[in-house]
């Protein structure tokens, strides 16, 4: 019978267990716990949700790209949408608020992004299955058109298009493209 | 105790460099413009890739491609309302027309697919088309028929 030796066959086990056995002859338990600990800390405090939520606008990383503030009607990506912001419904800007559905037809449009001066191609998805939001009502109709025209009028309700029915409950500003 | 958090501190900083970066590299690149008239006129109801909402929009990732290939059919896509009352001029649309056919069928495109004119666009555009659904099934059972035998 021979003596079995730990992870004689993988190196990167022995390259780990010497590693270990280095460290813990250098540091003690203590100072191991202690620089862990200052590690958790610097690295986590950035990322508790109290800080993002306490962060101006102004201070968001992509706000140099994307100006404004998705909660407001005179947002760049509305310039085109009448119903209520989804933004302050429990949802965002690209996602409906839980218990809603997006409708998949919907309406398209351009709206000019003043920090970089393209226009972009935005789709009004409506977020249906509830009642009205009741928050945020912003009607801003830039490019909109009469009825007559219907691909290029925000007056239908496009929930008709969506799976779980015609209640309308708030609209989506979502980026789909670069027109110019 | 020291070096520890210096070393957090500096893991801490790069990791934020990095989130910075991949924000801000984000740069506009345009649509192709035949692809951003799609997405104006046609995307809002036919969808990104064409497939539509059953029941309610018919999907076009079958029947353009068996449409496109007899003369009957090309005229029916262009007459139809969304294509014929659509604001893009005879020639946008003729390439809205050829750009869906080639990108949003399922199958592969043959080779001898002849891409919409402005001239042929002319010529079908102004007759109303009023049956629509009619108009279609009839087509597309021809079609059927035709690719039975």
């Amino acid at each position: 019978m021979t003596a079995r030796v730990p992870y004689a066959g993988n190196p990167l086990d022995a390259f780990v267990e010497r590693m270990t056995r280095d460290l813990a002859r250098r540091v003690s338990r203590r100072s191991f716990l202690g620089n862990v600990g200052a590690l958790l800390f610097t690295t986590g405090v950035p990322l508790l949700p109290v800080a993002r939520g306490a962060a101006p606008t102004a201070a968001r990383p992509e706000a140099a790209a994307d100006p404004g503030d998705p909660q407001t009607c005179e947002y760049w990506r509305h310039c085109a949408i009448d119903g209520f912001l989804c933004a302050c419904c429990g949802g965002s800007i690209q996602s409906c608020p839980p218990g809603t559905e997006a409708s998949a037809i919907t309406w398209v449009g351009t709206c000019h992004n003043p920090a970089d001066g393209h226009d972009y191609i935005v789709s009004y998805n409506d977020c249906c299955g509830k009642s009205q939001c009741g928050r945020c009502l912003c009607n801003r109709n830039e490019g909109d058109k009469p009825l007559y025209m219907p691909f290029k009028s925000n007056d239908y309700n496009w929930c008709a298009g969506s799976k779980v029915g015609i209640a309308y409950h708030c609209s989506t500003a979502r980026v789909v493209g670069v027109a110019k | 105790m020291k070096r520890g958090a210096l070393c957090a501190a500096v893991f801490a900083i790069t990791c934020s460099a990095i989130a910075l970066q991949l924000r801000a590299g984000q740069a506009a690149v345009l649509t192709p413009p035949v692809q951003a008239n799609y997405m104006l006129n046609c995307m809002g109801c036919h969808l990104a890739d064409g497939s539509g909402a059953a029941g309610k929009v018919p999907s076009v990732r079958d029947s353009m491609l068996i449409l496109s290939r007899s003369t009957a059919g090309r005229r029916y896509l262009v007459q139809v309302p969304g294509a014929a009352l659509s604001p893009l001029s005879d020639l946008e649309l003729a390439q809205v027309l050829s750009w869906m056919v080639r990108n949003l069928s399922a199958r592969t495109v043959a080779s001898d697919f002849t891409d919409f004119t402005a001239a042929e666009v002319a010529d079908y555009r102004r007759a109303p088309l009023v049956n629509v659904r009619e108009r279609r099934a009839q087509l597309l059972a021809v079609a059927a028929d035709r690719a039975a035998r």
